[in-house]
């Protein structure tokens, strides 16, 4: 069954409807929902509806100079919702985190229509059990989210990207290690083969001195070729989904060399890569029976999707 | 006082458990235990039955499948410096105190993670890390006593937290005995990935207020320790312009690494005890520290100087050296151990408010000192608009104890109206119990009970605790301190 509700009691009947019945659900659109309900500049947080695209409320926090700094893929299209239930990230992520970093309270439906609200509108709150943590990452499969309460960041002055083009990936690893030793602190780590051979991408944030230090510095170790972030646009340009591996940071180049020369991008801070190689990733060893519990106690009847692993 | 349904506990089981830890790491008898009647929290006292001290994770399940069988309540500790009660065995029952269990296991400086034993002191972890440049972000003022089980259990936070996050955004992983005697890694391993498939159970367990099960090792991140800091101390005629303040500094795009306020009493009773140099006529004072890459700091320090100024501030001084930075610091963290130059008593709040509410929540806490004739120092993140109001008392008078316990109500409910929480970082525990039910909807408790069900079917790790309609110890300071 498809839901597209025009509010939350309206979302709320439906699935309690379809709870009773035992009706699987395959997908809902929060078209609807989709305003920012507040944005508190003062207070550094805003509460937006979960049907709004990612780009809509950036733009929206621009205004008043600040964002939420997450730069997934696709943000004309992504929806705050789904951002939250696929727990996306983009190169910014080793200077940033992810988006449960700046989740602060939400509202969801449960899959028997009751609605709750963990969290609240405070950057610091720790009345009850971090709740919402579980709907980062779940996948739609224990409640839909319709609201979420953020804390934001002041827009940085300047931002500003560098390359180096890297021969090989020991000369790639070499220069990753200088990077991590040196006082550099860059918001984007990535290594990418997309342009045929191997770049090493540096990202800067903050004031024009801060920057203008690190270029400084970046360019010493001979990271200087000015660069944008379009590597990673067009890799994901080309599909939704990619494989992923994820390994210990330090591991990253062996990581690499294992993927057959595939087209990949890589968060070397994170130790996460995205690549095009078919090789079946290695299981993760992962409390499978607590899932399930968890999955029994939020929708007896699984009428939710199911997580997949 | 004890509560109904009072756990009892044979000879037989106290003999089982000296068999797995050794019974010099049993603690039993009245005597003994007195020390493990309340956390930093006095109001509420009662004894566990026992206490044990294990030192290792295999003897935690070993210990707690006996409690599954016995169906006795289990109760986590680390070092006992909550401030909400959460330690307290409201029915008595078996606590298991990770205290010999403290050490730094491993650090990865490549990867920037440590692994340490949830017994592990805060502070230490930094103190492992520091001569390679790295620290543990999350610094509690109780730093020093506090370990890094408790504050997994609480989500505890700290000055330092306004700019870089709580403790569950330092957390990659942990290993956790639940009720039934199973041992389970949630989140990141020590040699894994960041990225965890699947729900992020980690995160739901952290802030539990032990609740779940027993943390037992750590894997913590750490960050690069910022090149240069700049500590700035502003000096205001009043708390207003001082809230003022940080929502200007906050309104011009500025995060500072911390931004902490002590109001006028407050000042007064630390310049007494610690002699940094505090004005003591000052209505209030605001450590703003900026931190990060020295290029460009100076610059940051100025704009916040002009705020300053703009607000009125009679005068701000910079720290001029690492020392003065830290002993500036000292004095912060140690404020709540200056009040007892001011009172036998005190209770400390812990509400928040948006950060462009603090005026109006310091003008309120005004009104109820005046209301309750109880004196209420401030000192608190204000960054973060976390208050700390410190409600003096005497637990000697009756009425006091009272009126104590009814500002702190009149406090927090109003952190609630004003769109904030009852609860920052110290927790719900057994004090703030009252408040869950004015924060959350029927239907947000209903589902914070489903989290516990697939940890604790059978409620049995700290129990009474968080949840209206929970058991209570029964009066307040009911039970008096015995002296050892
Ligand atoms: C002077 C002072 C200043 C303070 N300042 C701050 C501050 O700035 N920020 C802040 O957040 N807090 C602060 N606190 C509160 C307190 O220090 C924190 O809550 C701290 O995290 C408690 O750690 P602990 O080891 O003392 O835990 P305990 O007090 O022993 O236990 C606290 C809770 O954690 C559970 N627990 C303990 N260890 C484990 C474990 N291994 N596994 C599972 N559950 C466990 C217990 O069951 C209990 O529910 C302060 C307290 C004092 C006395």
């Amino acid at each position: 069954m498809e839901l597209k509700p025009n509010t939350i009691a309206e979302l709320s009947e439906l699935l309690a409807c379809a709870n009773t019945r035992g009706e699987k659900i395959s997908s809902v659109d929060l078209a609807a929902l989709n305003r920012v309900l507040e944005h508190k500049a003062e207070d550094m947080t805003a509460t937006v509806e979960a049907g709004m695209t990612l780009v809509a409320f950036q733009n929206e926090l621009r205004q008043r100079g600040q964002w939420l700094p997450i730069d997934p893929p696709h943000p004309e299209t992504l929806t705050i919702g789904n951002l939250l239930s696929a727990n996306s990230s983009g190169p910014r992520r080793f200077g940033y985190g992810t988006i449960g970093d700046y989740l602060i309270g939400m509202k969801a439906v449960l899959a028997d229509g009751r609605l709750i609200a963990p969290g609240g509108k405070v950057v610091k709150n720790v009345a009850g059990y971090d709740l919402a943590k579980i709907f980062v990452g779940g996948q739609g499969s224990l409640g839909v989210v319709v609201e979420a309460t953020f804390k934001l960041r002041p827009l940085p002055e300047r931002e500003t990207f560098v390359q180096k083009k890297c021969n090989s990936l020991a000369e790639a690893g070499t220069l990753i290690e200088a990077v991590l030793d040196s006082e550099l602190t860059p918001v984007v780590l990535d290594l990418h083969n997309t342009s045929g051979s191997y770049s090493f991408v540096l990202g800067f944030a903050g004031t024009n001195e801060e920057v203008a230090w690190q270029l400084d510095k970046a360019s010493a170790l001979g990271v200087k070729e000015p660069a944008s972030l379009d590597y990673d646009r067009e890799f994901w340009l080309q599909r939704t989904t990619a494989n992923k591996i994820a390994v210990l940071p330090s591991k990253i180049i062996e990581a690499v060399q294992g993927l057959n020369g595939a087209s990949f991008v890589a968060r070397v801070g994170n130790g996460v890569i995205f690549h095009n190689d078919t090789t079946a990733p290695k299981k993760a060893d992962l409390p499978l029976h607590l899932f399930q519990r968890l999955k029994d106690e939020y929708d007896p009847k699984h009428i939710l999707p199911e997580l997949t692993l | 006082m004890h509560p109904e349904g009072k756990t009892s506990l044979s000879p037989r089981i106290v003999d089982a458990f000296m068999a797995i830890v050794g019974k010099e790491n049993v603690v039993y008898g009245e005597q003994e235990l007195l020390v493990y009647e309340c956390d930093a929290y006095t109001l509420e006292k009662n004894l566990p039955n026992v206490v044990l001290l294990p030192r290792s994770t295999d003897q935690i399940s070993q210990v707690v499948k006996i409690c599954a069988q016995e169906k006795l309540p289990i109760i986590p500790r680390g070092a006992g410096t909550s401030l909400s009660g959460s330690v307290l065995a409201v029915t008595g029952g078996v606590m298991i105190c990770l205290s010999r269990m403290n050490r730094v296991l491993d650090i990865d400086f490549r990867n920037r993670r440590a692994l340490v034993e949830a017994g592990c002191v805060n502070a230490w972890v930094t103190n492992a890390a520091k001569q390679k440049g790295f620290l543990y972000a999350p610094d509690p003022s109780s730093q020093s006593a506090c370990t890094i089980g408790g504050n997994v259990a609480m989500n505890s936070g700290g000055p330092h937290t306004l700019k870089r996050g709580v403790t569950t955004n330092h957390v990659l992983g942990f290993e956790i005995v639940f009720p039934d005697g199973e041992i389970v890694w949630l989140g990141t391993r020590p040699d894994g990935s960041e990225d965890v498939p699947g729900y992020d159970l980690r995160g739901a367990v952290i802030g539990c207020e032990g609740m779940f099960g027993i943390v037992t090792r750590v894997l913590v991140k750490l960050i690069k320790a910022p090149q240069a800091y700049k500590t700035l101390l502003g000096i205001f005629e009043s708390v207003d312009e001082a809230s003022q303040t940080v929502s200007d500094i906050i309104a011009a795009g500025i995060v500072p690494g911390a931004m902490e306020m002590m109001d006028q009493m407050i000042t007064q009773a630390v310049e007494a005890a610690y002699h940094f140099g505090f004005p003591l006529d000052a209505g209030a004072v605001l450590i703003v520290e900026l931190d990060g890459l020295a290029a460009g700091l100076d610059k940051q320090a100025d704009r916040v100087v002009e705020i300053c100024k703009k607000n009125k501030a009679r005068e701000v001084r910079i720290a001029k050296s690492e020392q003065e930075r830290m002993d500036l610091w000292k004095s912060r963290k140690r404020a709540f151990g200056a009040i007892g130059r001011l009172s036998p008593n005190f209770l400390t709040q812990d509400g928040v408010v948006p950060r462009s509410q603090l005026p109006e929540i310091m003008r309120f806490i005004r009104q109820t000192s005046d209301k309750y004739g109880l004196r209420i120092p401030n000192v608190f993140h204000a960054g973060d608009g976390n208050i700390h109001p410190l409600i003096l008392y005497d637990e000697r008078d009756p009425q006091q104890v009272k009126n104590a316990v009814a500002a702190g109500n009149d406090i927090l409910e109003r952190c609630i109206e004003l769109g904030g929480s009852a609860t920052g970082e110290h927790g719900i525990g057994v004090e703030k119990i009252d408040f869950m039910a004015k924060q959350f909807s029927k239907e947000t408790l209903d589902a914070m009970k489903m989290l516990r069900r697939v940890f604790d079917p059978e409620t049995r790790c700290n129990p009474h605790k968080m949840f209206p309609g929970s058991k209570r110890c029964g009066d307040f300071a009911g039970k008096k301190q015995i002296s050892a």
